[in-house]
């Protein structure tokens, strides 16, 4: 494993830009491509499984964008966010591995989702949130209950942190819009959350 | 400010790069209704920070760094006859286009058609670097490098003739012996393509004779009988009956040919 760090170091790690490491990877110096593994793996993995709730399609989704980047990374603009490209390939492999693996994984996907709402609640965590007025473990269901659609862009906004022209460029659509749609997928999600926490009750 | 223009900055302030603005503010200060909204999805927004982060296994860095490994190497080492010949402007112009048809806003479980060229062709270039990276890491000189190859084989399409070429001569000529058994098992998905199968049938059969150590060439044997490729009866019969071969690889041709009948 001593591979992993001849091709990175701290320095390249944290100075500079992924729009310019990447313009760096396109130009031949295809071990760069290191630095924005190093820098976005973990969130691509993270969007992936809120999106298909399957850590090992999530790990080999992070795997093909990777991938991806590499084979067309010529054709990358760096004028263009980065993140953006990063995303706009992630929808674009999740797309395709949804299409391999056919109907049979929705029936795998709602069953693992109903089991990881069940860890969720067997852990300690909710405690905290219980002052605060949330119950964790119902916030998690509500968020995979949410429409895929809605859900996206909850998870491109707020665990991604993405700025919302970027979401624009990875949705295709105007700003002004991913702001109601933001507002649209939270008040969704709101409205879930108090029918599960109806449902409990009852 | 009015109530619709208000909703859709509820959410602006927590955002990176965003901001609300003095309007906004001042239409909270007037409007009850905003302001209690308001600060109910702004601590429903919060509290999704509270959700456990799930974190990928220590396996997603070490592929990553196998392929990149892997990919340098091959663009040094590893021809592609037909690709290379095509002029490097079509590719770029082909991959401008397959990207260009991420940009279209496909979503998540939207069904689309099957038949648009553009998809077709990005399954088609990731293939062919998963192609890349299994031909270039079974020419290495380190024996784990080439077995890593044999295992990203299994990752190409099963009607390959390289790929299956490759593992072929590996079977064949590699110098290590665990190298040669997991090509021998590699070889198996071929054996099932209808493009390769007779190929990949005959290439087994012709490995036999030029095996001398007997676990490889047991596994040549069980191979064979798996795929009741009576073609190989003669060889098979040759063995049994040759006293320089190892007297438990001619029990197994024996049991073989007993399971072929
Ligand atoms: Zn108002």
């Amino acid at each position: 494993m001593s591979r992993v760090f001849s091709y990175v170091t701290v320095s390249t790690l944290v100075n500079t830009r992924d729009n310019v490491v990447m313009a760096e990877v396109g130009a031949g110096q295809v071990a760069r491509l290191a630095v924005l593994f190093e820098r976005h793996h973990r969130a691509l993995f993270r969007y992936f499984v809120s999106m298909n709730g399957n850590r090992e399609v999530a790990e080999d989704l992070v795997q093909e964008v990777f991938f991806r980047m590499l084979r067309y990374r010529t054709s990358y603009d760096p004028a263009q966010s980065f993140t953006a490209w990063m995303y706009q390939i992630a929808r674009n492999a999740g797309v395709d591995q949804v299409r391999k693996r056919g109907s049979a994984q929705v029936v795998d996907i709602d069953s693992f989702v109903d089991r990881r709402a069940e860890l969720v609640s067997a852990s300690p965590g909710p405690e905290e949130s219980v002052s605060r007025g949330q119950d964790l473990a119902l916030l998690r269901r509500a968020m995979d209950r949410l429409p895929e659609d809605k859900r996206e862009i909850l998870v491109l906004s707020r665990f991604q942190g993405m700025k919302h022209e970027d979401i624009a460029e990875v949705l295709g659509c105007e700003v002004g819009t991913v702001k109601v749609r933001v507002y649209r997928a939270i008040r969704a999600l709101e409205q879930i959350y108090f029918a599960l926490e109806k449902e409990k009750a009852s | 400010m009015n109530c619709e223009q208000a909703k859709t900055q509820m959410l602006g302030g927590t955002i990176p790069g965003e901001n609300q603005g003095e309007e906004f503010a001042a239409h909270l200060a007037s409007c009850e209704t905003c302001r209690t909204e308001s600060s109910r999805i702004g601590a429903l927004w919060q509290s999704l920070d509270l959700l456990p982060v799930e974190e990928p296994s220590g396996k997603v860095r070490e592929r990553f760094y196998e392929m990149l490994g892997a990919y340098r190497q091959g663009q040094a080492s590893v021809t592609m006859p037909v690709k290379q010949a095509w002029p490097r402007m079509i590719w770029q112009v082909a991959a401008a286009a397959a990207l260009l048809a991420v940009g279209l806003g496909i979503g998540y479980g939207v069904r689309e058609d099957r038949s648009r060229p553009e998809l077709v062709q990005l399954r088609e270039e990731v293939a062919s670097m998963r192609q890349l990276v299994a031909l270039s890491l079974m020419q290495q000189q380190s024996a784990s490098d080439r077995l890593r190859g044999v295992s990203w084989s299994y990752q190409v399409e099963p009607s390959d003739e390289e790929v299956m070429n490759q593992l072929v001569t590996t079977v064949n000529h590699d110098p290590n012996v665990n190298v040669r058994l997991a090509a021998v098992d590699a070889l198996r998905p071929f054996t099932g393509s209808p493009a390769t199968h007779l190929m990949a049938r005959n290439a087994v059969i012709q490995a036999l004779p030029k095996q001398t150590t007997p676990i490889v060439q047991v596994a040549l044997i069980d191979f064979l009988a798996e795929l009741k490729e009576r073609n190989a009866a003669p060889e098979l019969r040759r063995m049994v009956s040759d006293p320089d071969i190892d007297s438990g690889v001619r029990k197994r041709a024996e049991w073989a040919l007993e399971r072929m009948q």
